[in-house]
């Protein structure tokens, strides 16, 4: 009786106006929130061991470079410079090897034995080539996963190398030169024979090279810092350096790697991708929160004229001994009805609408992430929503007690 | 709240709005003014008197007056809303002047939405009053449809729906001939005496007929 009493003069349209606007925004929220989710790994070309948030940069080589006029090394001032920018989190230097690296392959896999050919001959299987190694600070590394750490006693250096080299082996050298091509996981199997030579040529020392790891985005051997500084034998000026910048792709960071005449190590379309993405999705989510906002204050509009409408009848309730609770729920039972409805159609909504970008999504490497993420966020904006109105429906009683 | 409300006090109470004006002598404002549970009271008052304030006052629908207004001799003005509605639950029962009916329900709807707070009466009993106040046939009218004196006899039927201990009635028989008013006030006797409760009504000349009442200048 006291619901018939006071749901009179509720207006169905302005409920309803609620209901799509606030199914709308939150739609669209999930919506960008849930493809920025399921797009973001496709861009994110993470390394397992490098946070994609760092990047390296060197300087440009050019003809006075190599004449030897200018340094292609970083001052310690151009290094306080880069700090200083609002955009480096961390700056850290590679330390080159000052000694000469040789590396040597023996060429035994399975594959290889099904050609038959040459079993004999164990020499020409041996690839030998000159290397070179270079370090980063540990803390650019996650070397906890990865077996990424060399103790002074130990014969096996780990190493990372970019992803570039496996290729020019695999589709130029490997092709050309009659030799098998080999994986990833292949290679990381395959022991590699180091000879180090020391910079002043007296020393010779022979270690075991276990690749770790692959980096999309440093071109570059490297090996644990540790390594090379016990074998180094003079310090020097670094010539790349390591930045974690917290949000790569910042046209700030080009603009100022273009004034300084450096560049940026890696392919970097990637991070400018993922930027993007981060743009679009934030402009997409802020367009849902404001529609959100808006449905909210339709709400709140539409019940505070319902009761202001039925405030008469709202105090002579209360003159007869209703409590507070019980002439608010009536109207706390039409915001639940409401914004539960609203929500349980915006979760409806993003899930049919996430089949439309699902498949394509997914034949590109993502759309790996559960839709929990969106669900959330339409169950706890419902939840603010409703508990806001529950202060307005309780304010406004209140308001009408005496 | 107590189990039981004994007594109302007023002290040195004086609506806002006669503060700074000279006022009659009054039994009422700006004295010590008690009302006892089990006592008839009727409050007489020329109009303007300030007694719907009064009886506002004491129901706690209005607060904008001097003074103290005690409860059981313990000031009332720190009690919450929830303590407000729970001595409007069991403890103290109010006709307004204006009756505060319902006019798009009907009579006994209007006396259901009462009694189903605290389910105190039967309906039985609610279609005696009726008959006996000559609005049985009226029973399922719309109460917006029903004259004004219909609407009084059924307000002051709404008001005996519940527990209580004072029963405040303002102005309660305006609208009634003396026959009705004779009927009203046997009712509410019986129902005082049944709850040993005290009846506190005004009048501008019209007072309820009631027994032994402590007639109260205001």
């Amino acid at each position: 009786m006291i619901s018939r009493l006071l749901r009179k003069n509720t207006s169905p349209a302005r409920i309803a106006g609620f209901m799509v606007s606030n199914l709308i925004g939150l739609t669209i929220m999930a919506v960008g929130l849930q493809f920025y989710l399921d797009a973001y790994p496709i861009w994110d070309e993470e390394d397992s061991f490098l946070k994609s948030e760092y990047i390296a940069i060197n300087k440009v080589i050019d003809a006075s470079s190599t004449l030897g006029d200018k340094s292609p090394d970083f001052t310690p001032e151009e290094i306080a410079d880069l700090q200083a920018q609002p955009w480096a989190e961390r700056v850290g230097a590679f330390t080159r090897a000052d000694f000469k690296v040789y590396g040597s392959l023996a060429l035994t896999s399975p594959s290889d034995s099904n050609t038959g050919d040459t079993v004999n001959h164990s020499e020409n299987r041996r690839l030998s080539t000159a290397m070179f190694f270079e370090a980063v600070p540990d803390e650019f590394i996650d070397v906890k996963d990865n077996g990424f750490r060399w103790t002074p006693d130990s014969e096996e250096i780990p190493i990372i190398i970019s992803k570039d080299y496996l290729a020019l082996y695999n589709f130029g050298f490997a092709g050309a030169a009659g030799l098998p091509r080999m994986s990833e996981s292949l290679v990381s199997g395959i022991p590699l024979q180091l000879t180090t030579v020391s910079a002043d040529g007296k020393e010779r020392r022979q270690f075991y090279g276990r690749v770790v790891g692959y980096s999309n985005r440093f071109n570059t051997i490297l090996v644990p810092e540790s390594f090379i500084r016990s074998m180094n034998q003079r310090d020097s000026d670094p010539s790349r350096l390591i930045i974690d910048v917290n949000s790569p792709g910042d046209t700030a960071i080009r603009d100022y790697l273009d004034a300084k005449g450096w560049e940026q190590a890696g392919d970097n379309t990637s991070s400018s991708a993922t930027f993007m993405l981060r743009i679009i999705s934030g402009i997409i989510i802020a367009i849902g929160s404001i529609i959100t906002i808006l449905s909210l204050f339709i709400l709140i509009l539409s019940i505070s004229l319902l009761m202001e409408k039925n405030r008469r009848k709202l105090h002579s309730l209360l003159m007869l001994g209703y409590r507070l609770e019980d002439v608010a729920r009536p109207y706390l039972r039409l915001t639940l009805g409401a914004s539960t409805a609203a929500g349980c159609l915006a979760v409806v909504a993003v899930i049919l609408l996430r089949n439309y970008w699902l498949a394509p999504l997914r034949s590109l490497g993502g759309g790996e992430v559960s839709i929990i993420w969106s669900i959330i966020l339409i169950v706890s904006l419902t939840i603010a929503i409703i508990a806001v109105n529950t202060a307005t429906i309780r304010h406004r009683v209140k308001e009408a007690w005496r | 709240m107590d189990t039981r409300l004994d007594s109302i006090t007023l002290s040195e109470m004086l609506p806002e709005v006669f503060a700074g004006e000279s006022i009659p002598h009054s039994e009422v404002w700006l004295t010590l003014c008690r009302f006892e549970r089990g006592k008839h009271y009727l409050i007489e008052a020329p109009s303007g008197g300030g007694k719907s304030s009064l009886m506002a006052y004491i129901y706690g629908a209005r607060n904008d007056y001097r003074g103290h207004l005690l409860f059981n001799d313990k000031d009332t003005s720190a009690y919450s809303i929830a303590e407000w509605q729970e001595i409007r639950r069991r403890h103290i029962a109010y006709l307004p002047q204006e009756l505060d009916l319902f006019p798009e329900l009907t009579c006994i709807e209007n006396i259901r939405l009462k009694n189903r707070i605290t389910d105190s009466i039967p309906d039985a009993r609610i279609d005696e009053w009726l008959d006996r106040l000559g609005i049985l046939s009226r029973r399922d009218y719309p109460a917006g449809k029903m004259s004004i004196g219909q609407q009084q006899r059924l307000a002051i039927i709404r008001t005996l729906c519940m527990p209580f201990d004072f029963i405040l009635l303002d102005e309660p028989v305006s609208h009634l001939d003396s026959v009705n008013n004779q009927l009203v006030a046997d009712i509410i006797s019986e129902e005082a005496a049944r709850r040993g409760a005290a009846v506190i009504s005004t009048s501008v000349g019209n007072p309820l007929l009631l027994h032994s009442a402590i007639n109260i200048k205001l």
